[in-house]
């Protein structure tokens, strides 16, 4: 984790909603087509990368989100070092999937990121900026989409009921936060 | 507002799709020995049809796949939504 000032400054909490950033979350983007590419991402960090649309994967130490069919995102589940920009899993990845020309690996750690909501009026929040229809993505754990939220690019993920991470890219992160809040505070 | 059918992600709000114009223009094989007028015609003239068209999307705010879209551009009608580098459905 680079030493970046933040763009999201404290938590907020409003009732029946809390809006926190996780940090430092390694994320990375691995893309290939090929069968070889998928088995050797699922031995490298023993985890099976998702092949069904809109869902995600899991692991003790990671988590795959299906982007395309041939990209995934994967984050670590914990905090990493504050004071370090290597990652033993994009190392793996480096070694066994890019110098074998199998797809690529890139380190996004920075580019993205991670907003963590809590509580009951999540979907509410997300209605007031969003045109995708949560309906069927809020009951089934696991869910991922990408789409617009307040004009902006986003990756949500529902980690479970009431507990939903959100990707957004760094330069975006501070308005959308700011959006959120005022949108939160009408709720 | 419509709605339409990634091929890749389900169904989503037009806002988060383009349109990248007619589908199916088949790049000249050898440029270099066309006219300019000629040249123009592949690079910049298109249909426009009032009615049934062909054409291309990106689902750019979700997968970033492009896909072909069959089209009634009079009603905004999606006939028939299919993958790049598949055919043309010829029945709609």
């Amino acid at each position: 984790m680079l030493n970046y000032s933040n763009a999201i400054k404290a938590e907020k909490s409003y009732s029946g909603l809390q809006l926190r950033e996780i940090k430092p979350i390694m994320k990375l983007i691995v893309r290939g087509k090929k069968r070889e590419f998928l088995s050797a991402v699922g031995k490298s960090l023993n985890l099976l990368l998702p092949t069904e649309a809109n869902t995600s994967t899991k692991s003790d130490k990671l988590t795959a989100l299906w982007l395309s069919p041939d990209e995934w995102m994967i984050f670590s589940n914990e905090v990493s070092d504050l004071d370090s920009n290597d990652y033993h899993s994009e190392s793996l990845l480096n070694k066994n999937i890019c110098k074998t020309n199998l797809g690529a690996v890139t380190d996004v750690t920075d580019q993205f990121v991670l907003i963590n909501l809590k509580g009951d009026k999540i979907y509410e929040l997300f209605e007031n900026g969003s045109p995708f229809n949560f309906n069927d993505f809020r009951k089934k754990k696991g869910s991922v989409t990408q789409t617009i939220l307040a004009k902006i690019d986003v990756i949500i993920q529902n980690e479970s009921q009431n507990d939903v991470n959100l990707f957004v890219r760094r330069s975006f992160s501070q308005h959308l936060f700011s959006w959120m809040n005022d949108s939160a505070s009408r709720l | 507002m419509f709605l339409i059918h990634c091929p890749y992600c389900g169904e989503r709000e037009q806002s988060e799709f383009k349109a990248g114009g007619e589908a199916h223009i088949v790049r000249p094989k050898q440029p270099t020995e066309l006219s300019d007028d000629q040249w123009a015609e592949y690079l910049f003239m298109r249909k426009n049809i009032k009615g049934v068209q062909f054409e291309r999307w990106v689902h750019t705010h979700g997968c970033r796949k492009w896909f072909n879209m069959v089209r009634d551009t009079s009603n905004d009608e999606i006939k028939a939504i299919y993958k790049m580098g598949e055919k043309p459905p010829t029945k709609y």
